[in-house]
C-alpha cells in the first residue's frame, strides 16, 4: 500500500445508466473511486451493474448522466479509443485474439512498427521480450495463439494492454477461465503490476481471490455502490452480506410437501468445457418428487454446462445420471423428454422458441411424434391447433392465436409459450433454468406460482437461478455451484441470505460460523465494558 | 504405353503454363478475397468481362496492352460494386455472386450483339495479339529456358502478381491487417483497423485479376471473344484458391496442377486411348479431399479437448483406492 | 385473423414483385439505349412468351415446358434451404440423373410405362446419391456444403462429358451423343409439334408433394426446424443430422428427376452441351421465389417466358438481343437480394405517409 496520499486516479462520480430495452437499471448514482497505484476489487452478483460501470468507463456505453475524473481532470470517453489515450486499458473476459498469429502478431496488432510498410519480424520479437521482461510476465514471442493454454493467452491480452501505454487495467472476471494454479500465477502478476505503479481494477465475484489480491474492494447491488473497504479492515462474510443483503420481496406461499423418492440422481458427474478445462466437476445430487430443488449460484460456474449435460444436449465425459432409477446417459434429448422430462431453457428466444415460425409449430417441437399430433408421418393439423388453442386458453397467453407466429409477442408471454408447452402432458421433472429472466413482476409471479403447483402435483424441479430471492422464496433445498462443484448445501427453512451469499462468493460455511463467532464476542466485549 | 510418355514435352510444360495462368490470376484474387473473409463466387463474371471489357479496348484504343489496362479497371469496378452491395445492403455474398455471374454472362453477350449485330462471335483483324516475350538471358539457359521464356507479359505478370501478394500477405502491415480482418474482425477492429476499407480493397483487386486473367483468354489467345468465354474458368479458380488454403504458392502450384491436367489431357488423346476428362478430374478430386481434410482437421482438434479431459479423469479414479466408478 | 395472413402475403411478395418491376422497367431503358420502341416492344416480349398466336397455337406451352426442369431443380434448392443446407449441387446432381436415364433409356428394354418409371426411380436415385455426399460431409465433417458442391458440380460435369464421348458414344458425328432412347422409355407429349408433355404434370405433382412434405409431415417439419433454429432443435429433441441428410437426398432425388424428364420428354438422348445451366436457374427460382414451392413454380414459368419471348419475339421480330431476357433475370434477382433497399424506402414512405396523415388531425401530439 502506498502511503503517499494520492489523488485518486479515477473518480467516477454519479453514474447513472437505464437500458430501456431491457428496462433496468444498471447503475444508479454510482459513486467509484480508485487510487493510484492499488489493487481494487469490484464486487457483486450477476446484474449488480459492474460490467456496464466499467463499459462505461471504458467508452462503451455512454451514460446517461455523471462525470468521469482521471487524475483530477475531468474527461469525456466517448470511444475505446478516448479511454486508451487516457491510458486505460481493458483485458475483455473473452479475448480478442487472432488465433494463427503469434504472440507477437498479436500484441503489436494495429500499431507495428514498418519500414516503408514493411514488417520486422525479428524486431516485433524482440520488442515483444522487451515488454515481457519489463514486467516479469515472460512470453514466447513466436509461440502461435492458437497452441497456448488460456492462461497465457490472457498474459498476452495484458501485455497488449500495458504495450499500449495503460497505465490504468482494467480486468474482466479474469479468472473465470483459470485452474486453480494459474489464479495464483495471475495474482503474483497483478501484485507485481500493482508495485511497479500500475492501478488495477479486476471485476470478480469471487470474495477469496479478493481478500488476497485487493488494496481496497467496492462492492455493488442491484445498480447501487453498497460501499467500498479496505481489504485489511474487511472479511468475507461481511462482503458477502454486503453483497447480498436485500429484503426477500417475493415470498410464495407452499404447501407443506413431504418429497418422494428421488426423481433425478446425479452422480459424480464430470464435463469439459471446450478448452479441456473441467466445467462440471464431480457433482453429485438428488431431486425427489414433489420437492424444489435450486442450484445457486454467480452465473459462469457451470450451470449452463449442468443443465445441458441433464437435459441430453451434452454428454457426459465421466459419472452418471439416473432418472427414475434408469441410467439415462446414453439417451437422447427426445428419449429423456419422452421418459418425463421437461426443460424451461435460459434463453427463451434463441433456444425455447423458434420465433420464425408458428405458435402451433413451437408447441409441439417435443411432441409432434405422439400420436395425438401425427399419423403415418403426417401432421394431424386440426388437432396441433386444437393443441395451440387449450394451451393460449389455460395460460392466457395474450396476442396469441393458433397458426399465427409469435415473434412479436411479450417477454412474459414468450416465456409462457415455453412454460405452456414444457407444462402439458405432466410430467415429472422439471428443469427451470433462470425462468424468470428479464421478465415483469407479474409474469414473474406466474412463473413462480406455476413451479410451485406442479411441485405441490408430485414433480420433482430443478430450479437453476442467479437471483438470490427466487431461490429463497420457491426452493426446499439449495444448492450452491461454485467452480463447477458444489460448495454447500442448504435447507432452504433454515438457511440465510448470508449463508447463501458467502456459498456463491467462494467462501465456505466455516468462515461464516467464524465470523459470528467473531461478532458475538465482539458485542459481549462491548457489553461488558 | 510409349505413346503415353511422348506427351512429356517441354511443349506441353509450356502449354500448361499458359493454361494455368487465367486461372492464377482469378484464383490469387479469391485467396486475398477468403484471407480477407469475404467470400468472392464472383470470380467467372470478373473473369467474363475482363474478356470482354479487355478486346473491346484493344479494338478502339488500337492497342492491346491498353485493353489490358482496361479490363483490369472495368473488373477492378465489379469488385467495387460488389464490395458495395455486400456492405451497405448486407446481401448474401452467395446470391450476390450467382446473381453476377448470370448478368455478365448475358450482358456482354448483348452488348456485343447490340454493337456488332447478331453475331455468335466477334472478332477484327485489326486487333493485335499480346506478342510472346523472349527473354534473352533466360532463354539460353539450359533445360529451364524455354520454361521460363517466350510467354505473353500476362503470364510474367501473373508470376509477379503471386510474389507481391506474398510478400504484401506476409511481410508487410496491410497484409498482416487484411489476415487479421479475416481470421477474427471483432479483434482487429478493437485495434482500430478498418475492416470494410480492407475487404473491399480485396474485392476491388480480385476484380482487376481475373478480369485480367479474362483478357489473357480473349487478347492474348483467340483475339476473340464470344458467349461465356470463360467456361467455368471461374469457378476452377474457386477451387485451385481451396486447394492452395488461400496461400499465395500453394494458390499457384494448384493452378498449376489445374493448368497441366488441362493440357495434358488436349495432348493424350492423340496418343493413347485414355479419356481426357478422366484426367481432368485429378484436381477436381484433389480439392474436395483437400476439403474433407480441413473438415477432419477442425473436428479433430475440437475432440482432442475432450478426449484429454476424459482420459484425465479416468486416471484421477484409477488412483483413488476401492471407489467404484458408478 | 384472414387479414393478418393476407398482410403476411403481401409481404412476402412485395419486395420481388418490386424486384420484377423494376427489373421490367430496367429492360425499358436498355430498349431505349437501342433506340428500339418501347412499348412495341414490352408487348412482343408478352405475346412471344405467354401468349397464344391463334386457338391452339399457344407459345405459353412452350414456356411451360421450358419450365419444367427449371421447375425440379428450384424445388430441389427449395428443400435444402429449407433444411438448413445451403447446396448449390442441383447442377451436378441434374447432370449425373439425366446420364442415368440416358444409358438406361437404351441399354435395357422393358415395356412401356414400366420402362419410364424404372429409368425415373433410377434417375433419382442416382441424384440422391451424389446429394447424400456433401450431407453426410457436412454432417459428420463439418465440410462447408457450398464449397462441396461446387467441387462436386465440376466432376459430374467431367464425368458426364466422358460418360457421352466415350462408352455412351452413338456414332463419330462430331457433336457427341447417345443413341436415342427407346420409345417405351420417352415421355409423351400432350400435343403434337411441342415438348410439353408429362414432365410437366410430374413437376406440378412435385411441387404439390414437396409443399405438403415440408408443412404437413413429420419430417419436413423437423427439416423447418433444424434449418431455422438448430439450437431449439437439439432443445426439443430433434435429430438434426438425419433431418439434414434426408434433406440433400431429397434435394438430389428432385434435380436427378429434372434431368431424367430432359432427356425423356425433349432430347430423347444426351450429348455435348447438354448442360446449360438448368440448376442454376432452378437456384434462381428459388430464391426470386421466396424459397417456396409455390413460389418456384410462378417465377420458373415467369423466366421462361421472359427467356422465350426475347428469344423468339425481340429477337426475331424487332431485332433486339435475345441475351436482355437472361440480364434483366439477372438483375431482378440482384434487387431481390439487395432487398433491404427496398424495405428502407418503403418504411421511408410509409413514415412520409404518415405523417402527413398526422398533419391533418388536429390536437394530435408529434
Amino acid at each position: 500500500m502506498k502511503d503517499v496520499p494520492m489523488t485518486p486516479a479515477i473518480e467516477m462520480k454519479g453514474i447513472t445508466k437505464y437500458f430501456a430495452s431491457t428496462q433496468v437499471r444498471a447503475n444508479e448514482h454510482v459513486d467509484f473511486s480508485v487510487e493510484s497505484g492499488e489493487v481494487h476489487a469490484l464486487v457483486g452478483e450477476n446484474g449488480a451493474g459492474k460490467t456496464t460501470l466499467m463499459n462505461i468507463l471504458y467508452g462503451l456505453i455512454k451514460p446517461d448522466s455523471g462525470e468521469i475524473f482521471i487524475d483530477s481532470q475531468k474527461v469525456q470517453i466517448n470511444h475505446p479509443d478516448d479511454a486508451i489515450r487516457q491510458g486505460i486499458g481493458m483485458v475483455h473476459q473473452h479475448f480478442k485474439l487472432v488465433p494463427s498469429f503469434t504472440v507477437a502478431q498479436n500484441i503489436l496488432l494495429g500499431m507495428e512498427p514498418s519500414q516503408a510498410g514493411f514488417l520486422n519480424q525479428q524486431n516485433e520479437n524482440k520488442l515483444v521480450d522487451e515488454l515481457a521482461r519489463k514486467f516479469n510476465l515472460p512470453v514466447d514471442p513466436a509461440a502461435r495463439i492458437w497452441d497456448l493454454p488460456v492462461s497465457m493467452q490472457q498474459r498476452v491480452e495484458i501485455l497488449k494492454v500495458l504495450e499500449r501505454r495503460a497505465k490504468i487495467l482494467v480486468l474482466d472476471e479474469p479468472t473465470a477461465v483459470l485452474t486453480p494454479q494459474e489464479v495464483n500465477e495471475l495474482i503474483t502478476v497483478i501484485r507485481g503490476l500493482s508495485k511497479q505503479g500500475y492501478t488495477i481494477i479486476f471485476i470478480t465475484h469471487k470474495l477469496i481471490e479478493v481478500m488476497s489480491v485487493a488494496d481496497r474492494v467496492s462492492v455493488m447491488r442491484a445498480g447501487r455502490m453498497i460501499g467500498t473497504k479496505k481489504v485489511s479492515e474487511t472479511s468475507i462474510p461481511e462482503l458477502a452480506r454486503m453483497m447480498v443483503g436485500r429484503e426477500v420481496l417475493l415470498r410464495v406461499k407452499k404447501k407443506q410437501v413431504h418429497p418422494g423418492e428421488a426423481v433425478l440422481d446425479v452422480r459424480d458427474i464430470s464435463l469439459s468445457d471446450v478448452n479441456g478445462l473441467a466445467a462440471i466437476s464431480h457433482v453429485s445430487f438428488q431431486v425427489r418428487k414433489g420437492e424444489i430443488v435450486a442450484i445457486a449460484g454467480v452465473s459462469g460456474n457451470g450451470q449452463t454446462e449442468l443443465v445441458e449435460a441433464i437435459s441430453g444436449m451434452i454428454s457426459l465425459d465421466g459419472g452418471e445420471i439416473l432418472f427414475k432409477g434408469k441410467s439415462i446417459n446414453e439417451a437422447s434429448v427426445r428419449e429423456r423428454r419422452e421418459l418425463g422430462m421437461a426443460h424451461i431453457p435460459e434463453d427463451r428466444m434463441v433456444v425455447g422458441l423458434n420465433l420464425q415460425t408458428t405458435l402451433d409449430e413451437n408447441l409441439i417441437v417435443s411432441k409432434y411424434n405422439r400420436s395425438e399430433f401425427s399419423r403415418y408421418g403426417f401432421l394431424l393439423m386440426q388437432a396441433i391447433s386444437q393443441f395451440a388453442e387449450k394451451v393460449v386458453k389455460a395460460f392466457s397467453i395474450a396476442a396469441a392465436r393458433p397458426g399465427e407466429g409469435i415473434a412479436m409477442l411479450s417477454g412474459g408471454n414468450l416465456q409462457k409459450v415455453v412454460v405452456g408447452r414444457e407444462l402439458s402432458g405432466n410430467p415429472s421433472f422439471i428443469i427451470a433454468n433462470q425462468p424468470t429472466r428479464g421478465l415483469d413482476v407479474g409474469s414473474i409471479e406466474f412463473v413462480h406460482k406455476t413451479l410451485v403447483e406442479e411441485r405441490d402435483k408430485g414433480a420433482g424441479v430443478l430450479l437453476v437461478s442467479v437471483e438470490l430471492d427466487e431461490v429463497m422464496a420457491l426452493s426446499d433445498r439449495i444448492l450452491v455451484l461454485y467452480r463447477g462443484k458444489i460448495q454447500g448445501e442448504l435447507e432452504t427453512a433454515t438457511a440465510t441470505e448470508e449463508e447463501v451469499g458467502i456459498l456463491m462468493a467462494g467462501g465456505t460455511l466455516e468462515d461464516l460460523k467464524q465470523y459470528s463467532e467473531d461478532k458475538e464476542q465482539g458485542e459481549n466485549r462491548e457489553v461488558k465494558s | 504405353m510409349e505413346g503415353f510418355f511422348s506427351v512429356f514435352t517441354v511443349e506441353l510444360l509450356n502449354s500448361g503454363i499458359r493454361l494455368a495462368t487465367p486461372i492464377l490470376l482469378a484464383a490469387l484474387g479469391g485467396a486475398l478475397c477468403n484471407q480477407a473473409g469475404v467470400l468472392n463466387l464472383a470470380l467467372e463474371s470478373k473473369m467474363l468481362l475482363g474478356a470482354f471489357v479487355g478486346i473491346l479496348a484493344a479494338y478502339y484504343l488500337g492497342n492491346s496492352y491498353g485493353g489490358l489496362l482496361v479490363a483490369m479497371v472495368a473488373g477492378g469496378l465489379l469488385g467495387l460494386l460488389f464490395a458495395f452491395l455486400y456492405h451497405k445492403y448486407r446481401v448474401d455474398l452467395v446470391i450476390l455472386a450467382i446473381a453476377f455471374n448470370l448478368i455478365i454472362v448475358e450482358l456482354t453477350v448483348f452488348v456485343m450483339r447490340a454493337m456488332f449485330g447478331n453475331v455468335g462471335t466477334w472478332s477484327d483483324p485489326s486487333i493485335a495479339r499480346i506478342p510472346d516475350i523472349e527473354i534473352p538471358f533466360l532463354k539460353d539457359i539450359p533445360f529451364f529456358g524455354p520454361l521460363l521464356s517466350g510467354y505473353n507479359i500476362i503470364v510474367y505478370f501473373s508470376w509477379l502478381a503471386t510474389i507481391v501478394m506474398f510478400v504484401v500477405l506476409y511481410k508487410m502491415r496491410s497484409g498482416r491487417h487484411l489476415r487479421a480482418v479475416g481470421e477474427n474482425k471483432s479483434a482487429a477492429e478493437t485495434v482500430g483497423i478498418n475492416a470494410i476499407l480492407l475487404q473491399t480493397l480485396a474485392l476491388v483487386i480480385s476484380g482487376a485479376l481475373a478480369a485480367l486473367g479474362g483478357a489473357f483468354l480473349s487478347i492474348g489467345h483467340l483475339k476473340l471473344f464470344t458467349r461465356n468465354m470463360s467456361n467455368g474458368r471461374g469457378w476452377i479458380a474457386i477451387a485451385a484458391a481451396m486447394f492452395g488454403v488461400n496461400h499465395p504458392v500453394g494458390v499457384f502450384l494448384a493452378s498449376l496442377f489445374f493448368g497441366f491436367a488441362d493440357a495434358f489431357s488436349v495432348r493424350i488423346q492423340n496418343v493413347t486411348d485414355l479419356p481426357p476428362n478422366l484426367v481432368k478430374l485429378l484436381p477436381n478430386v484433389a480439392t474436395l479431399l483437400v476439403l474433407i481434410i480441413i473438415g477432419l482437421r477442425s473436428k479433430l482438434a475440437l475432440s482432442m479437448a475432450r478426449r484429454r479431459f476424459r482420459a484425465q479423469l479416468r486416471a484421477e479414479e484409477a488412483a483413488l483406492p476401492g471407489e467404484s466408478s458408478t | 385473423m384472414k387479414d393478418g395472413r393476407f398482410r403476411k402475403l403481401l409481404d412476402a411478395i412485395l419486395v420481388p414483385l418490386l424486384a420484377v418491376l423494376s427489373g421490367l422497367v430496367l429492360m425499358g431503358i436498355l430498349i431505349l439505349f437501342l433506340r428500339k420502341p418501347l412499348f412495341e416492344s414490352y408487348a412482343v416480349l408478352f405475346a412471344n412468351g405467354f401468349g397464344c398466336r391463334e386457338y391452339g397455337n399457344c407459345i405459353f406451352i412452350t414456356a411451360l415446358e421450358r419450365a419444367t426442369p427449371i421447375i425440379l431443380t428450384g424445388l430441389s434448392a427449395v428443400v435444402a434451404f429449407r433444411s438448413g443446407m445451403f447446396s448449390i449441387g442441383q447442377e451436378g446432381q441434374y447432370l449425373l440423373g439425366a446420364a442415368a436415364a440416358a444409358w438406361l433409356g437404351y441399354a435395357i428394354h422393358l415395356p412401356p410405362i414400366l420402362h419410364a418409371l424404372v429409368i425415373i426411380l433410377a434417375a433419382m436415385l442416382v441424384g440422391a446419391g451424389y446429394g447424400w455426399i456433401p450431407g453426410v460431409l457436412k454432417v459428420k465433417l463439418g465440410v462447408n456444403e457450398l464449397l462441396a458442391t461446387i467441387m462436386l458440380n465440376s466432376i459430374a460435369a467431367l464425368i458426364v462429358e466422358y460418360l457421352v464421348q466415350f462408352p455412351m458414344r452413338a456414332d463419330t458425328s462430331a457433336v457427341a451423343h447417345s443413341p436415342v432412347i427407346d420409345e417405351s422409355a420417352q415421355l409423351m407429349s400432350f400435343l403434337p409439334g411441342s415438348k410439353w408433355g408429362v414432365g410437366f404434370v410430374i413437376a406440378v405433382i412435385a411441387v404439390v408433394v414437396v409443399y405438403y412434405y415440408l408443412w404437413r409431415t413429420k419430417p419436413g417439419y423437423e427439416q423447418r426446424m433444424a434449418g431455422q433454429s438448430r439450437k431449439f432443435a437439439l432443445f426439443g429433441g430433434i435429430p438434426s443430422d438425419n433431418s439434414a441428410v434426408r434433406a440433400m437426398l431429397i434435394s438430389g432425388a428432385l434435380a436427378g428427376l429434372a434431368g431424367a424428364i430432359e432427356v425423356m420428354g425433349v432430347h430423347r438422348r444426351i450429348m455435348t452441351g447438354f448442360s446449360v445451366g438448368l440448376g442454376f436457374d432452378g437456384l434462381t427460382s428459388a430464391i426470386l421465389g421466396q424459397v417456396h414451392p409455390i413460389g418456384v413454380f410462378i417465377v420458373a414459368i415467369l423466366f421462361s417466358g421472359l427467356k422465350l419471348g426475347a428469344q423468339i419475339g425481340l429477337q426475331l421480330k424487332l431485332d433486339i438481343p435475345r441475351e436482355l431476357g437472361g440480364t434483366i433475370i439477372g438483375f431482378i434477382v440482384l434487387f431481390v437480394a439487395a432487398g433491404k433497399f427496398y424495405e428502407q424506402s418503403i418504411v421511408r414512405a410509409r413514415a412520409w405517409s404518415t405523417r402527413r396523415q398526422g398533419s391533418n388531425l388536429k390536437g394530435d401530439s408529434g
